[in-house]
């Protein structure tokens, strides 16, 4: 029986019942803002920053929000002894996550392609941020199994930005100059995240982006693994272990 | 339904074993309560037979087949009933019902249930809007919800009033009356004399003593017979051995020329045997 449909439609529900949805489209329209009162025409090099900063953070926030209300009150317990796998309720909050990013990718895209000059793919950003969502999400569940309190996450959350994300908008900035250095940022995923997301506006070369899509995609693989295998650990600790 | 053998439990960060070497069954159709003081392991042997902590060692048979190897679908024939409230409170109840419903093969008429515990009117509320005793009644609506074989309760009654215990406990006995199975862990002697068929002692991670609470009763009863009667109008009392007092001159010589007030053998209360067994009283 999958129970995959299910649990993605209840996901959707809850999202829309504990107003983090709301929090997401509030977020979304604060991206309208910052373009609307930019004085960028054209928007193909600030674009991809935003959907860069948009997906990442707030597939990590979604996914630990909504497992905090679960660990909160109680209905963890309840879903852990009903007849859904691991994987089913991964992928149904990563599912989740990923829709709630296109949809806020769909809300400043429209708004920017109507009011401003935008020439980006849009399915090459929709690629992206399907890539760059679920590999966060995922970071979001590591974060949230190591977090006790929401606190806890944003904490995690904070470092995790600042030692992965920071360095890569520096760098699209211009502001690290050695080549070395940039170069060692392709061992990140934010780097690669971010490769991706400017290679919709057609910059860097096709190698680059292929190279990026299959890195995050071997690397979303590896943590998806380590996902499913502390996830029973996770269940244990949460039931009082 | 249930064999389990030598089963022991460690928690990760404790030094010692919370479960020692218990070894009981369940058989089908009866109401078992697994009583004892808070920490001595019945919520944990709860939790590792509904399979949420894994790493135990010895041996549960479910239908005589090992735990470890039931998938997922264990959960399709069991419902858990949670003393704490289990529901995502910015749902309804009917919401979150339906939800649950979705993830089972076979349904329960949630609507009767509901109907039955007092909640139908409340069914379009949301939980956070319910009270303890609510909540407590929508926990066990959703241990129901997939028609389950076997029941894991844990304190279905508390903080109930009397009227609504009686519609719970009334359930419950249906539900093992049409060939259901419980496992029952509570503080509440009086739930456990009315419903429990067996029930088993824990102290200090291991199972002290198990059996039914007629026999326990009888075990741990003083064999005696008190009598109270009265006299120059005065209340006089006395006590007789139950095995020989019907051959006693002096229990013939009351009952022949006094007024018997009372009468009866002097059983003992789960509640003694409850503190006898753990050394701990029933409220801790």
């Amino acid at each position: 029986m999958n129970n995959l449909p299910t649990l993605y439609l209840g996901e959707l529900m809850r999202l829309r019942k504990y107003n983090i949805l709301s929090a997401s489209l509030f977020v979304a329209i604060l991206w309208v803002g910052v373009i609307y009162f930019s004085e960028i025409q054209e928007l193909s090099t600030i674009f991809p920053l935003l959907v860069f900063i948009d997906a990442t953070s707030m597939a990590i926030l979604l996914i630990g929000a909504t497992m905090f209300f679960e660990r909160e009150e109680g209905a963890l317990k309840t879903l852990f002894i009903s007849p859904i796998t691991r994987s089913e309720y991964i992928w149904a909050k990563v599912s989740a996550g990923i829709s709630s990013n296109l949809l806020t990718l769909l809300i400043i895209y429209t708004y920017a392609r109507f009011f401003r000059e935008l020439d980006l793919s849009f399915l090459g950003l929709v690629g992206a941020v399907i890539l760059i969502s679920g590999f966060h999400s995922l970071v979001g569940f590591l974060l949230s199994y190591r977090s006790r309190t929401f606190t806890d996450l944003l904490m995690s959350m904070f470092i995790y930005f600042l030692a992965l994300a920071l360095p890569v908008v520096l760098d699209l900035l211009g502001m690290i100059e050695s080549k070395f250095l940039s170069n060692l940022l392709y061992l990140l995923p934010t780097k690669a995240a971010q490769v991706l997301l400017v290679g919709t506006a057609g910059v860097g070369e096709t190698w680059e982006i292929i190279f990026s899509a299959a890195y995050l995609l071997i690397l979303g693989g590896i943590l998806y693994w380590f996902v499913i295998k502390r996830f029973t650990d996770f269940a244990a600790r949460e039931s009082g272990a | 339904m249930f064999q389990v053998k030598d089963l022991s439990f460690r928690y990760p960060r404790n030094k010692q074993d919370t479960l020692r070497d218990l070894s009981f069954s369940i058989n089908d159709g009866e109401i078992f309560g697994l009583l004892g003081p808070s920490g001595v392991g019945k919520s944990t042997t709860q939790k590792v037979m509904t399979k949420l902590l894994p790493d135990y060692r010895g041996e549960i048979l479910f239908r005589n087949q090992d735990l470890k190897s039931y998938g997922r679908d264990f959960y399709q024939g069991i419902g858990v009933g949670f003393e704490m409230p289990v529901h995502f409170s910015k749902l309804t109840a009917q919401e979150n019902l339906t939800f649950f419903k979705k993830l089972y093969r076979e349904n329960a008429d949630t609507d009767a249930l509901l109907e039955r515990v007092g909640l139908i009117k409340d069914k379009d509320k949301k939980v956070a809007e319910f009270s303890k005793g609510m909540k407590v009644r929508l926990n066990f609506v959703r241990a129901l919800l997939n028609n389950p074989r076997v029941l894991f309760l844990d304190e279905p009654t508390m903080g109930l009033d009397p009227k609504n215990s009686r519609i719970i406990k009334d359930i419950i006995k249906e539900f093992r009356d049409q060939g259901g199975t419980v496992l029952l862990t509570t503080h509440l002697m009086n739930d456990v004399e009315e419903l429990c068929d067996r029930v088993a002692f824990m102290a200090n991670g291991q199972i002290e003593e198990i059996d039914t609470p007629k026999n326990l009763k009888l075990k741990y009863g003083a064999r005696s017979l008190e009598i109270e009667y009265s006299e120059n109008d005065q209340i006089q009392s006395a006590s007789f051995n139950l095995d020989t007092f019907g051959r006693d001159p002096e229990f013939l010589q009351i009952i022949q020329n006094k007024t018997v007030l009372t009468i009866h053998s002097s059983e003992t209360s789960l509640d003694d045997i409850f503190i006898r067994i753990t050394g701990v009283e029933t409220d801790e």
